[in-house]
């Protein structure tokens, strides 16, 4: 197979409508492309938009999945850098919902020809509290207690006792069909995901960013509070935000309309 | 507003029967409707709860729990069922609950909460007992996959993982070497300084063996006083060199102020015989170097 098969099977890959510019939407943690649903109406009938799912969420491959290579968000960045590699991406226009907005800024540094630019729709580049100086929003023992909470929400899964069963050295061979559920994945692979989105703090590359950013800040948002945005927005570079006066953090999905609009303004 | 479902044919009492949460919230997660569970068990006043945002009900793992996937699914769904968050009371204590939850037309969420305490501590046992289990399992497997005298691995690990080498040099075409390694009059050296000089033998050997290895090279006891190694993705020349460098190494083990030797038979592979076979002709290659006076490297002529 080709590489450009290989990745398109890998991380199920659909390219949809059609425009001289090129959207990647990149989902976050938790689901999979099915998130862009509402979105993609508007989006089609004026770009060629890209959709993906990472190794280990919605219908990707999971005999692909590396334990050690989705332990930390690099790897998944190297997912977003092989589907550019793999469709021949130039000047792609990123957008990334939550976690994936950090995605997206580690392969736009990585690799700048790839990316024209990155729209970030509720993103944070660190969850944690770290005093005095910065508010993720959440302590140690919160994402510890998230930890938990999957364990918890997982059990009742077939393969929850797997990882015994079969011993850790053979991660490889977790591999089972995935459920068609929407915002369901194997455990192991949700909750190395979780560690990684949700541990991890990558605000010292907001300074490197490469490429004019666009953030999409929730007026109330339990994972992203305004503060990270104003955050975000003094650090990097070149970046507007436009604040959504709207609860939660999924704007895609609760107002996939100003989302549209705002996008195309940006954008033309 | 009436918590009285009025019903002309049944007298049928209203939401604040059940024994549980019954909670509803508007498009902008504002509550605003409550059933008398909350005041009855979670020690919420209602007046003080509807108004507030659902957001304010839970810890905040839960707020992730919920954003990342309880939202998404109801947006995507309309429903969702069997999720376990941890909800706050009216006195900030954490309750486990279980949430089934739908979502109409206008954004409104029908909220049902149903208390999980008992259920909650089974699943904290059930994660404990996998944690001990976990640990359990690969102690065990690290003793059924180890020689205990040199730390290497043992014959049982060789032929678990031998073959998937064999195919890996199938696969992308490239030869694989294999050793057998056997340190020369080893009996003497038992029979002469006694088994516990023979043991530290063995277990400088397969130190060595071990640091001078690479990280994909298979190394291994293979019993008494024989190793066995597999070099992937190295050819004749390559092997012969290793064998070479081998037996330098091993003279800086002494046994009376001489050094130990060892005879060393290969048999390349192009990843088309399994493993029996090649250790066979391996073995054969050995039986030669001993043979030709050991303390020397005889690669099998079959390859």
């Amino acid at each position: 197979m080709s590489f450009a098969n290989e990745i398109t099977t890998r991380n199920n890959v659909s390219i949809l409508g059609s425009g001289e510019k090129t959207l990647l939407l990149a989902h976050g943690f938790g689901c999979d492309q099915n998130m862009w649903r509402f979105m993609l109406p508007a989006l089609t009938a004026q770009y060629r938009v890209v959709l993906f799912d990472y190794v280990g969420s919605g219908h990707s491959e999971l005999a692909h999945y590396d334990q050690v290579r989705y332990s930390s968000l690099e790897g998944y960045a190297q997912d977003v850098l092989d589907i550019c590699e793999a469709l021949n991406l130039q000047d792609v226009i990123f957008v990334g919902h939550s976690v994936s907005s950090t995605i997206g800024l580690i392969a736009s540094i990585k690799k700048p020809n790839a990316f024209s630019q990155l729209i970030m729709i509720c993103p944070s580049p660190c969850f944690l509290n770290i005093k005095p100086d910065y508010i993720g929003g959440f302590e140690k023992a919160d994402l510890e207690e998230l930890i938990d909470l999957m364990d918890k929400n997982y059990i009742g899964w077939a393969n929850y006792l797997a990882p015994l069963v079969m011993g850790s050295n053979n991660s490889e061979k977790l591999v089972g069909e995935l459920s068609g559920s929407f915002c369901s994945t194997d455990p192991l692979i949700a909750k190395t995901f979780a560690k990684a989105t949700f541990f991890s703090d990558y605000r010292h590359l907001l300074k490197e960013a490469k490429h004019p950013v666009l953030i999409f800040q929730s007026s109330q948002d339990a994972l992203a509070s305004t503060d990270v945005g104003d955050y975000m927005l003094k650090q990097l570079p070149d970046a507007e935000l436009r604040l959504i006066n709207a609860e939660g953090h999924c704007l895609h999905m609760t107002h996939p309309d100003i989302i549209n609009q705002a996008l195309r303004a940006h954008i033309e | 507003m009436s918590n009285n479902i009025d019903n002309s044919v049944l007298e049928v009492p209203g939401p604040d029967a059940f024994q549980c949460g019954a909670l509803i919230t508007d498009k902008h997660r504002k509550i605003i409707y409550a059933n008398a569970y909350f005041s009855d068990e979670l020690n919420w006043q209602i007046e003080t709860l509807v108004g507030k945002s659902s957001d304010d009900l839970f810890s905040y793992s839960s707020k992730i729990f919920i954003e990342s996937y309880l939202m998404p699914l109801l947006l995507h769904e309309k429903k969702c069922d069997e999720i376990q968050l941890a909800l706050l009371d009216g006195n900030n204590k954490r309750i486990s609950i279980i949430v089934n939850a739908k979502m109409d037309d206008q954004g409104k969420i029908y909220w049902s909460f149903f208390n999980a305490t008992k259920r909650d501590k089974l699943y904290e046992e059930l994660i404990e007992t996998r944690k001990k289990l976990e640990a359990q399992a690969k102690i065990l497997h690290s003793m059924s996959s180890t020689d205990d005298l040199t730390g290497l691995m043992n014959r049982r690990e060789v032929n678990l993982r031998g073959p998937e080498l064999i195919n890996q040099a199938k696969r992308y075409t490239h030869t694989i070497a294999l050793l057998m390694i056997d340190i020369d009059h080893f009996k003497q050296i038992n029979d002469t300084y006694g088994h516990l000089e023979g043991d530290r033998v063995l277990t400088e050997l397969g130190l060595r063996l071990k640091t001078f290895g690479r990280q994909t090279d298979l190394i291994a006891r293979f019993g008494g006083e024989e190793f066995i190694m597999l070099l992937p993705d190295t050819d004749a020349n390559e092997a012969s060199l290793f064998a070479e460098r081998l037996h330098k190494l091993m003279s800086e083990i002494e046994v009376n102020n001489i050094p130990v030797t060892v005879s060393i038979g290969i048999t390349m592979s192009d990843g088309s015989q399994n493993l029996q076979e090649l250790t066979k002709r391996a073995d054969n290659a050995l039986y030669k170097a001993k043979s030709n006076g050991r303390n020397r490297t005889e690669f099998d002529q079959q390859a």
